[in-house]
C-alpha cells in the first residue's frame, strides 16, 4: 500500500545471553500508515519495546543481533543505513518518547540546554532553520539563540505553564508529568513524521496519564504524525488508536482496526486478552486469565508459539508457524484456525 | 512568546545559592581542624617515650631535663599545654623543634611548597593521562584498547612506588643520564625569587625560562613515579563511571533525538561520569601527599615527607603536630574544592 510510512517485514532479533540465544523477535510484520495511530499491545516480554527500538536501531548490538528482516521507512531499509544515515533519520523523521520521564532526562543539564540541543540537531538535519528565522548562514551562537526561542515555543506547545521562566530549571525541579511533557517537546522539536511512544504513561500518576495521552493525541493529529503507541492497556488503545496490533512472544499475531478487534477478536490469544479485561458492568466473579505462562524465549515452542496455551490447538499448530490469514482487507490474523477461510490469497 | 523571559533574575538566584553552599562548606572545616588538632595533640602527648630525654641526650642531668621541659612549657598540665599550643597556632606559630631547636614555621615555609608542587604535578599528570585513558577504555569496552589500558593500570597499581622510583632513578637518572638523580633545583644555580614557593610558577613569574625548564626537568621523574598509582585509580574509576553513565536511559533518549554520538559522549555522558572521577582525584591527592614521603626520600626532595620522618624517629612532637595540621588544612581545602566542583557539576546538589 502506498500510504504506508513504515513497514517492518519478517524481523528477527536475537539476544546472546549466558543461558543461550534468546529469540526475542521471530518474524515481526507490522505496517504503519501515514497519519494513523497504531497501538501495539501485548504482555510484558512479548517484544513490543524491542520491535519499536529496532526501528531507529537503538538496540544495543553486541548482545542483540538482527538476523533477518527489513524495516522500510519511505522506501528505504533503515537496517541498511550507515551510522550517519541512521543518525540523520533519528534527527529528521523520528520522535521517541520513553516510559520513565525521570531517567530519560539528563539530571545534570537544564531543560534549556537539552531542548536547545534537540532543536539544533533536529533542524540541522532537516536543513531547515527553526521556524521563521533569518536565512543567512547563522553562527552557532545565533543558531542556539534561535533554538532557545523555538524551545520556549515548544514548551508552550506541550502545555508547560510559565515556559520562558521554567526553561532554565533543571529536571529535578519538574514533576514526572511535566518531565514527560518536556520529553515530548524534545521528541517533536524537529517536526518528525513518526512518533514512537513506548508506554509513555506507565510511570505516571493516573490523573496525569490521561493528560499526557490527550496531549499526544492532540499533537499527533495536529502535526499529522504517524504514531506507534506501545501499551499494555487496551483501554488506552480503544480511546486513541485507529488500528491495533497484538503481539505474542516475538510475533504480531493479529492486526485490525480497533473496533473490529474489540468486537470480533479472532486469535485465541486476543480473545483471552479481551476476556481478561475488567468490565465495570460485569457481575462479580473476578478476572479471567489465560492459563499457562509466557514461553521461554531461549527454547520457544515450535510452530505457533501460543499452542501450549491454546484451547483450540491442532496438530500442525505444533509444527508450522501460522501464515497470515486475511479475514477482511483490514483484519489480519496469524492462526491456523483461519487457514481455510483464506479469501484474499497469501501475501508474498 | 518571543519575549526573552527573565533569565537574569534566575541566574542571580543560582549564584546566591552557590555562595551559601560554599560558605556552608567552609564553616564545616573549622570543627574538622579542631578535632584533628585535639587528636594529634593527645596522641603525641600520651604516646610512651621521653621526648625531652631524647632531645637532651643520654648525658643530661635531671636538672637540665627539667629546665628544658619548663622552657618548652612541658611542665604544665596537658589541657593548658593544648590551649597554649592552639593560641600559638592561631598566630601561625607552630612552636620549636625539641631536637633541632629550629622554628617549625621556618621549616614548614620551606617544605610545604616543595611537597605541594610535587603532589600537584603528580595529580595533574595522573588526571590528564588517566581521564582520557578511562574514556577511551569505556568506549571500547572489552576490545583491544580497553585490554591494553586495563593491563597497564593493573601494572601501575601493583608495583610499589618506592621500587619503581629506584628503578627509574637508576635507569633514567644514572644509566642513561636523562634526568637529574635527585633534588628540586640545580645546587649551584640561583632559584627564582620566592613568590608562591612553587618553583615552576616563581620562575615563570620571574620570566626565567631556563629555571622553569630546569624545575620541570627535576620534577618530571619523581612526579611521574608518584602519579602512577593515582593514574591507575583515576583511569579505572573514569572507565567504570563512564560505563555506568553510558548505560543511562537518558543516553538512549539523546540518541533517539539524533544528537551526534561524539557530542553525547563528550558533553552529556562525561558530565554524568565526572562526579566519581572528581571524588577519586581529590582522595588521591591526599594519598599522594602521604605516598610522597617515600618518593621524597628516594629523590632527595626537600619536602614535608623527610621532615616528618626525621621528627617521628626522634619523638619530636612539635614538627609532627605542625606537619599533621598542614596536611589537614591541605586535605580540607582539597575537599572544599571538590565539594564546590560537585555543586558546579551537579545541579541537584547546588540547589538541594
Amino acid at each position: 500500500m502506498n500510504d504506508s510510512l513504515l513497514e517492518i517485514r519478517d524481523l528477527h532479533l536475537e539476544f546472546h545471553t549466558f543461558e543461550g540465544v534468546a529469540k526475542v523477535l521471530a518474524g515481526v510484520n507490522l505496517q504503519l500508515r501515514r497519519g494513523e495511530f497504531l497501538g501495539l499491545v501485548g504482555e510484558t516480554g512479548c517484544g513490543k519495546s524491542m520491535t519499536a527500538l529496532a526501528i531507529p536501531r537503538l538496540i544495543p548490538i553486541p548482545p542483540g543481533r538482527i538476523t533477518r528482516g527489513e524495516v522500510i521507512f519511505e522506501g528505504k531499509d533503515l537496517l541498511q543505513l550507515n551510522d550517519k544515515g541512521i543518525e540523520s533519520f533519528r534527527a529528521r523523521e523520528l520522535g521517541y518518547v520513553f516510559q520513565d520521564p525521570v531517567t530519560n532526562l539528563n539530571p545534570m543539564f537544564s531543560i534549556r540546554e537539552q531542548l536547545i540541543d534537540a532543536v539544533v540537531y533536529q533542524s540541522d538535519a532537516n536543513g531547515r532553520k527553526p521556524a521563521g528565522q533569518r536565512r543567512r548562514p547563522a553562527s552557532s551562537r545565533q543558531k542556539r539563540r534561535d533554538a532557545f526561542q523555538r524551545s520556549i515555543e515548544l514548551l508552550h506547545m506541550v502545555g508547560i505553564p510559565d515556559a520562558d521562566r521554567r526553561i532554565h530549571d533543571y529536571p529535578h525541579q519538574f514533576s514526572g508529568g511535566m518531565r514527560q511533557r518536556v520529553l515530548i517537546a524534545m521528541a517533536l522539536a524537529g517536526e518528525p513524521k513518526l512518533l514512537i511512544a513506548d508506554e509513555p504513561t506507565t510511570a505516571l500518576d493516573v490523573t496525569i496519564q490521561a493528560q499526557i495521552l490527550r496531549l499526544i493525541q492532540e499533537l499527533g493529529r495536529k502535526m499529522g504524525l504517524s504514531v506507534l503507541l506501545i501499551t499494555h492497556n487496551l483501554g488506552v488503545v480503544a480511546k486513541i488508536c485507529d488500528r491495533v496490533a497484538v503481539m505474542y512472544s516475538g510475533r504480531v499475531i493479529e492486526t485490525a482496526p480497533v473496533r473490529d478487534l474489540f468486537n470480533q477478536p479472532l486469535h485465541p490469544y486476543t480473545q483471552g486478552l479481551l476476556k481478561a479485561l475488567p468490565h465495570a458492568q460485569s457481575e462479580r466473579g473476578g478476572l479471567e486469565g489465560i492459563p499457562g505462562h509466557i514461553p521461554d524465549l531461549i527454547s520457544p515452542p515450535a510452530g505457533c508459539r501460543f499452542h501450549p496455551r491454546c484451547a483450540h490447538v491442532m496438530d500442525h499448530c505444533r509444527e508450522v508457524v501460522p501464515p497470515v490469514s486475511r479475514k477482511t482487507a483490514e483484519h489480519h490474523v496469524f492462526c491456523h484456525l483461519f487457514d481455510e477461510t483464506e479469501e484474499y490469497g497469501h501475501a508474498r | 512568546m518571543g519575549a526573552h523571559g527573565n533569565p537574569v533574575d534566575h541566574s542571580t538566584n543560582a549564584t546566591m545559592n552557590i555562595y551559601i553552599y560554599v560558605l556552608r562548606r567552609l564553616l564545616l572545616v573549622i570543627p574538622v581542624l579542631l578535632g584533628l588538632s585535639l587528636i594529634t595533640f593527645s596522641i603525641s602527648r600520651l604516646v610512651p617515650g621521653d621526648p625531652v630525654g631524647l632531645a637532651a641526650g643520654p648525658q643530661s642531668t635531671p636538672e637540665i631535663r627539667e629546665r628544658m621541659a619548663a622552657e618548652f612549657g612541658l611542665d604544665r598540665p596537658i589541657p593548658e599545654q593544648y590551649i597554649n599550643y592552639m593560641a600559638g597556632v592561631l598566630q601561625l606559630d607552630f612552636g620549636r623543634s625539641l631536637y633541632t631547636k629550629r622554628d617549625v614555621n621556618i621549616e614548614l615555609q620551606a617544605r610545604i611548597p616543595a611537597t605541594l608542587e610535587l603532589t600537584l604535578a603528580a595529580i595533574i599528570f595522573a588526571s590528564t593521562i588517566g581521564i582520557p585513558l578511562g574514556i577511551v577504555s569505556s568506549l571500547h569496552q572489552n576490545k583491544p584498547p580497553d585490554h591494553v589500558s586495563r593491563l597497564l593500570t593493573l601494572f601501575f597499581v601493583s608495583f610499589p612506588s618506592f621500587w619503581l622510583a629506584m628503578i627509574f632513578q637508576s635507569a633514567l637518572g644514572v644509566y642513561w643520564d636523562i634526568t637529574p638523580v635527585a633534588g628540586r633545583f640545580p645546587r649551584l644555580a640561583l632559584p627564582p625569587q620566592r613568590v608562591t614557593g612553587l618553583l615552576s610558577i616563581d620562575s615563570l613569574l620571574a620570566g626565567d625560562l631556563t629555571a622553569f625548564f630546569s624545575t620541570l626537568h627535576h620534577i618530571a621523574l619523581p612526579a611521574f613515579v608518584l602519579s602512577l598509582g593515582a593514574l591507575a585509580s583515576i583511569t579505572r574509576i573514569t572507565r567504570a563511571s563512564m560505563l555506568e553513565a553510558l548505560n543511562n536511559e537518558s543516553v538512549r533518549t539523546e540518541r533517539s533525538i539524533g544528537i551526534p554520538w561524539a557530542l553525547i559522549v563528550m558533553k552529556y555522558v562525561l558530565r554524568n561520569a565526572f562526579t566519581a572521577t572528581f571524588t577519586i582525584i581529590s582522595l588521591e591527592f591526599g594519598w599522594l601527599m602521604a605516598g610522597a614521603v617515600l618518593v621524597e626520600a628516594i629523590f632527595g626532595w626537600p619536602g614535608l615527607g623527610g621532615y616528618i620522618v626525621d621528627a617521628s624517629l626522634n619523638n619530636d612532637f612539635q614538627p609532627i603536630m605542625g606537619v599533621t595540621l598542614v596536611y589537614g588544612v591541605i586535605f580540607s581545602t582539597v575537599n572544599i574544592i571538590t565539594d564546590i566542583c560537585y555543586g558546579l557539576i551537579d545541579p541537584r546538589i547546588r540547589f538541594g
